[in-house]
This record gives structure tokens, sequence and C-alpha cells, in this order.
């Protein structure tokens, strides 16, 4: 069936590729949201440039899956930022923007476009394997702890009609990672069992996965893609 | 004993709402962490499945997971920090006898306690 799906963060990383890989296997046409005008544009990308943690930020959106007068197949809530300090000198700002971008943008975007999803369709939540503990990242673990909670609940309030689950992400190459230092990046690929990070484009895969009724008796759960770091 | 008892209040879905319960909890847990005090969250083992809705849910998941990420920077400071969720129909007492028992134990840190046997068979959180 011909429709829209919505992804978030699109601009760059893992939402870059996630909005690549779904209008490349399309029939979809996917609406890319963010802030930064870099978004990748083609025949099967329509662009919005939105603040989504602005108050009118998620009726944008809504307003353009209206438009574009497509069935609503699906839902990628990407976007995340970090602000990372150790709790005891992490600063309110620090906390407020990271919470207020990674799940109350999510949260609300979420609530504004469930009622316009079509029956059969998916959502499908960012999260990190921060959600299960990452030193230094008091806010960024609470906001992706938070979005697996939300996944969980919706999975529960949009059954049948619509599957919701949640993908964490461990150590993927990508703008974020590589804002680590050498040094600790080297030690961080060193714990990960598959020797390596991850690629957006292995991300992408398993959100296309969940999207599809490849998946279709899975909802409300969480999806580690981590090269086996949760074991090590 | 020193340290802080910090019970989840039931939340509407309404974002400001949420918001405010989890700022609530980083503001005394960075002045916890400040004081190298222990931290115990009490939280409802449902909301942990997200079965009251996404506003609980995202409360409760959101303070075991930042548990789990205090808890690291806890562990060589001599701070701890644990979740204690309990079944709906739990007894406050038992609650707080067992979160009292994580403040006190050094052992013990990142770990989440479930009070009654409503987790069983369910999803691991």
């Amino acid at each position: 069936m011909n429709g829209s799906i919505v992804v978030t963060g699109a601009a760059r990383g893992i939402g870059r590729a996630i909005a690549e890989k779904l209008a490349s296997t399309g029939p979809f046409t996917v609406i890319g949201v963010d802030l930064a005008p870099e978004l990748a544009l083609s025949e099967h990308i329509t662009a919005v440039q939105v603040d989504l943690t602005a108050d009118d930020g998620p009726a944008t959106v809504r307003e353009t899956v209206e438009r574009l007068a497509m069935p609503l197949l699906g839902l990628v809530n990407n976007a995340g930022i970090t602000r990372d300090a150790r709790l005891v000198n992490m600063t309110d700002e620090d906390f407020a923007s990271v919470l207020e971008a990674n799940l109350g943008a999510a949260y609300r975007l979420s609530m504004e476009l469930a009622p316009l999803l079509h029956e059969g369709s998916a959502m499908v939540n960012i999260a990190s394997r921060a959600y299960l503990g990452n030193f230094g990242q008091f806010n960024y673990s609470m906001s992706k702890g938070g979005l697996v909670g939300m996944t969980r609940a919706l999975a529960l309030s949009l059954a049948p009609q619509i599957r919701v689950n949640a993908i964490a992400p461990g150590l993927i190459s990508s703008e974020m990672s590589m804002g680590i230092p050498d040094e600790i990046r080297e030690k961080m690929v060193a714990a990960i069992p598959l020797d390596r990070m991850g690629t957006p484009e292995e991300i992408a895969n398993t959100v296309w996965w969940l999207l599809t009724p490849l998946s279709s008796y899975i909802t409300g759960e969480v999806v580690v893609v981590g090269g086996g770091r949760s074991l090590s | 004993m020193r340290g802080v008892i910090h019970w989840a209040r039931a939340v509407s879905d309404d974002w400001s709402d949420i918001r405010g319960e989890l700022t609530r909890a980083f503001d005394l847990s960075r002045d916890a962490a400040q004081a190298k005090e222990s931290i115990v969250f009490v939280v409802r083992q449902e909301d942990l499945l997200g079965r009251r809705g996404p506003g609980n849910a995202m409360v409760a998941t959101g303070l075991l997971s930042a548990a789990r990420t205090a808890a690291l920077e806890g562990a060589s400071k001599g701070w701890t920090v644990n979740v204690v969720a309990h079944d709906e129909d739990a007894d406050v007492a038992l609650v707080e006898t067992w979160a009292a028992r994580m403040l006190e134990s050094k052992s013990v840190t990142g770990e989440l306690i479930r009070v009654g046997p409503g987790h069983l068979g369910k999803a691991l959180p």
C-alpha cells in the first residue's frame, strides 16, 4: 500500500539512514523531520524543518501528513541529543534539554499522530542501550528509559490496530559517537563482542523490519542492536 | 542510615505533569549524590510494564534507567542507587522495609527489587 512514514531526526546519522532505507524500499513517502536544512531530498522524501520541542512542533508535522493525503503507515521517533555530565555536576539545563528533546518531543508527536496511524501500521522508537545504564548520562539514560516505558504503554493502548516497538542501539558510527574521544571510543569498541561499532544502516534495517509485516506478531518489545555489548 | 527514599507520584498523561515528576527526581538525586547519600526510587510494578498509561510508565522506566546510570557514578564513591517496585495491593510498611534495607546495603546497587508476585511471567524490565 502507498503511504507515508514520519522519521524524526532525519537529517543525519541514524535518522538519515532510516529515511533513505525507507525511501528506497518503499512504496512509502518518507516525511523527514529535523531542524537542519541538509535533509536528504528525493522524490520519496518530503522534508519538514520544525522544532519538535516547540508547542506547535507536533501539529506542524500532523499538518504535513494530512496535506500529503496518504495513509500514515508508520512513525519513527529517532531525534535525540546528549548533554553528558556526572550527576553531581549536571545542570538544570543539561537535564531539561535532553529530557525535552528525547522524550517530551517523541511523546507529544506520538500522541499527535496516533489518531492518524492506519490500521496495521507501526511505531518504532529509537531508544538506546544507555537505558540499561551508562556513566555520565543520567539525563540521557532517563529519557531513553522513559521512551521504553512509552513504548510499552502505547503498545498496550494502541493494540491490536497498531504495533509499537523500540530499538536500543549500542555504539553506532555516527556524528554523536564520533564526538567521543578516540581513546575512550577504542575502549568501548574493545568491550563489544562483535569487535566493531554498528552502522546506521544496521539500525535502519531493524527499523524497516519492525515497520513491516515481517514482525507482525511483535509489539511492546525492545530490540537491542549492540553487537553483544550487553553481555560483556 | 543516610539516604533518600523517593516514592514516584502518580501522574496524568500530560507531558508537563510527567516532566515535573522526572525533574523532581533529578533534583533530589543530584542533591543526594552531592551529599554522597544513597537513593531508592519506589515505583509501581505495573508501571514498568506500561499498564497504567504512558505517563506513569515513562516515570517508572525513566527512574529505573536513571538509577542504573547513577549507580555507576556512585559505585566508586560509596553511595548506591536502587529501585523497589511493588504491586498495587502491596503492604506499604513492607515496601518501606525493603527500601530501607536497600539504603543500608553498600554491596547492592543498580538493582531492581520487586515486592509481590505481580511481575512473575511478565517482561523483565
